[in-house]
């Protein structure tokens, strides 16, 4: 991979861009999509044509880009920020429009396409899905050559990450004759310290590599311990497969960047190259080693010896000794109903899937409102709870479900899912009456036994309650730490500002709470997300978060073209939610006056 | 001394008002308009010392704006910019388009004020 690929995916997204005419379609999502392209483009041409990024016009970076040569004395005075430092930028600046790029692409696809549209409107995202994924590889390159990635340091469990990997793998071989075996040293503790994530990056990119390269045969992963001192476990992982093999000529350059064994492998096979380069940076971070032994048309097999801590068993969720999924426990398991908060895209689906597969009717969602919305109308009888969320975490939200007034909410079990659980995070859990937790990556085979384990406590906890919805939920019971002594302090101390700022806010939220039932009734979602920026700030002012957590989530449905239900659900908890604040702003002033 | 002359384009009156108390408190003249329309006519008659402007704002976005004066009108009067978080992108473009500096929201007046000051400074 190097500017000039990224150079001809563009040239040739543009072209899929410029086949298409949008003069048949007057859609707003078209314009935005050129403008998308334009700024991207732009953006990407500055980059890559001025001085200071000369480096790229190059296929490998020999020298590092902060050398300066002696007779330029230009260059002297500006010291050019290091090569990896840049890209790593670069590429985080274009994914932005590129998101754009492929966001609108699928508003488009919603449009009446003729079937020629379709399939150019198909190229287009194609050809930016790709470039995506270069961009992602390139990024992750160069922050680990910039020393920009963070590398974890906590206790997990060997097993579910080995299973994970095998799990996804097993999604890739699909229609291939490929049999993936798994042999694990008994020796080996599974409560490890290291970082899983990081590790299972590793074995994914080599097993997934083997997967390109392999179209009938076997590819064995086996993990062994091959030196202990102390606290101190050092592993080997190999990971061999029946595949095409690589030549000696290639073998020499194989973790090098922007090289994969064959000129035509690219073209055949896909991806930016970087993989392998990827996979040593990790690994020499790490202080392993890797190496690599192949013969053509026999296999190649892939070797590295990874360290890692003792964990203390404290910490990690044992796993249920090696009891296989028996057709009793997913006959447990059968018709239940279970919520997920995750908000991790790829997360979801694989849950999702995972959860089918049980026979479980599943229900996911990163949005608390929409989420406790779904338990309140739905008989679910189980949540499985994402701790770190943006916006509200599992912890918050477990708050709302447990102040809930409809008897089947309040005492759901709810399981924590974490990919580390500090002892903070334990106690937290336990506080706020979190039945359950399990560790980041689980098995299938761990989510099942706290699936029956937690069902089971049901059963003898539960009474059943009549499923009536209770439209007057208290959400947030913050209306009541309003504090306006900052804005205040803005208004200098007058409260004759303030109570002017107070009078208009009222307005504000009066023509607010108008101004979207107005376009709801007109599905009109382009005013309504105006109405909620316009309306934001104020909010922010004077401090009514709870009000502003709904109109943000408004804002984002609007701008996604979502759910209509959801959005008159969000604008009834506007409403009542309102009052609760107003009150509070008008006491705040009367003890302000007082004093 | 005559008066520094602030063009404060912010189409949340709540801000607005506020912002407008605080820099008229602060000894500058302020001229406020909350649509892009409005901050057009006001530019055709009248040269502010400086400009603050919402990114967001109905007709004529701040974005636009920057084009306007630095293009059409071809002034370098110093811009502030007034951008809400998460919306770091158009930032970006701000800055590449002219700006000279922003702030985001939640607004703290103070702020702005020294802000402001270190702009007309340099000028």
């Amino acid at each position: 991979m190097n500017t000039k690929d990224l150079l001809s995916q563009l040239i040739r997204l543009e072209r899929s861009l410029n086949d298409f005419s949008f003069e048949e379609l007057t859609t707003a999502e078209a314009s935005h999509l050129k403008k998308s392209f334009q700024a991207f483009r732009v953006s990407l041409e500055n980059k890559i044509f001025t001085p200071s990024s000369s480096f790229l016009n190059d296929t490998e970076i020999d020298t590092p880009a902060d050398v300066i040569l002696p007779e330029d004395p230009k260059k002297k005075e500006i010291k050019p920020p290091s090569a990896d430092m840049l890209v790593a930028k670069v590429s985080h600046e274009i994914r932005t429009p590129l998101n754009g790029i492929i966001g609108f692409t699928d508003l488009l696809k919603e449009d009446e396409l003729t079937s020629m549209q379709l399939e150019r409107v198909n190229a287009i995202q194609t050809a930016s899905y790709s470039l995506m994924d270069i961009i992602n590889e390139l990024l992750e390159y160069s922050k680990l050559s910039a020393g920009l990635e963070q590398f974890e340091s906590i206790d997990f469990n060997l097993n579910s990450v080995v299973d994970n990997v095998m799990y996804l793998c097993d999604t890739l071989i699909i229609g291939k004759n490929i049999e993936l075996i798994t042999t694990i040293d008994k020796d080996i503790p599974m409560g490890l310290v290291g970082d899983p994530s990081k590790l299972s990056q590793v074995l994914l990119n080599l097993v997934g590599n083997a997967v390109k390269f392999v179209e009938e045969g076997s590819i064995i992963l086996s993990i062994e311990l091959i030196k202990q001192r102390g606290n101190k476990l050092f592993l080997a992982f190999s990971i061999a497969d029946t595949g095409i093999g690589i030549s000696e000529n290639s073998l020499a350059h194989i973790f090098d960047a922007y090289k994969q064994a064959e000129y035509d492998t690219q073209a055949k096979y896909g991806g930016s190259g970087l993989g392998l380069s990827i996979v040593k940076q990790i690994i020499d971070t790490l202080g392993g080693e890797i190496s690599v032994f192949s013969k053509l048309g026999e296999g190649t097999t892939f070797r590295f010896m990874l360290p890692f801590q003792k964990g203390s068993i404290e910490n990690i969720v044992k796993v249920a000794a090696a009891s296989g999924i028996t057709s009793d426990v997913l006959e447990e398991v059968a018709g239940m109903h279970i919520l997920v908060f995750e908000d991790n895209v790829i997360n979801q689906k694989l849950i999702a899937q995972r959860l089918k597969s049980w026979k479980c009717k599943t229900y996911v969602t990163d949005n608390a409102l929409y989420g406790l919305n779904l338990l309140e109308t739905n008989p679910i009888d189980m949540v499985l709870m994402d701790l770190k969320m943006p916006g509200m975490n599992g912890f918050e939200v477990t708050q709302l479900i447990r102040n809930s007034k409809i008897k089947s909410v309040l005492e759901i079990p709810i399981i924590a899912v974490s990919a580390d659980f500090s002892y903070q995070d334990r106690e937290n859990c336990q506080q706020n009456k979190i039945n359950d937790f399990i560790l980041k990556p689980y098995s299938p085979d761990e989510l099942l036994t706290k699936l029956v384990k937690n069902k089971n406590r049901m059963k003898t906890t539960l009474t059943i309650e009549s499923k009536t919805i209770n439209p007057a939920v208290e959400l947030y019971t913050d209306a009541t730490k309003i504090n306006l002594s900052v804005i205040l302090e803005d208004c200098l101390g007058q409260m004759d500002l303030l109570e002017e700022l107070i009078l208009l806010y009222k307005q504000n939220a009066l023509e607010f709470i108008g101004i979207v039932k107005l376009n709801l009734d007109k599905d009109d979602l382009d005013e309504i997300a105006f109405a909620a920026h316009k309306i934001k700030s104020g909010l922010a002012m004077l401090q009514s978060k709870s009000l502003h957590i709904i109109v943000e989530q408004i804002q984002a449905i609007c701008k996604a073209n979502g759910d209509r239900k959801h959005l008159m659900f969000l604008h009834n908890c506007f409403i009542d939610e309102y009052p609760l604040v107003e009150n509070a702003i008008d006491e705040q002033i009367k003890a302000l006056k007082n004093n | 001394m005559e008066k520094k002359k602030l063009l404060l384009a912010e189409d949340d009156e709540l801000l607005a008002s506020l912002l407008n108390f605080r820099l008229v408190k602060g000894g500058y003249e302020v001229k406020v308009s909350s649509d892009g329309r409005a901050v057009k006519e006001h530019l055709a008659e009248h040269t502010p010392d400086l400009i603050i402007s919402d990114i967001m704002m109905p007709y004529f976005s701040g974005i636009e704006l920057i084009d306007y004066v630095r293009k059409e009108l071809n002034l370098n009067t110093p811009i502030i910019i007034i951008s809400s978080a998460g919306n770091e992108e158009n930032v970006l473009t701000a800055f590449e388009l002219g700006a000279n500096d922003f702030i985001s929201k939640p607004i703290s007046p103070s702020e702005l004020i020294v802000r402001i000051k270190r702009e007309l400074l340099k000028v």
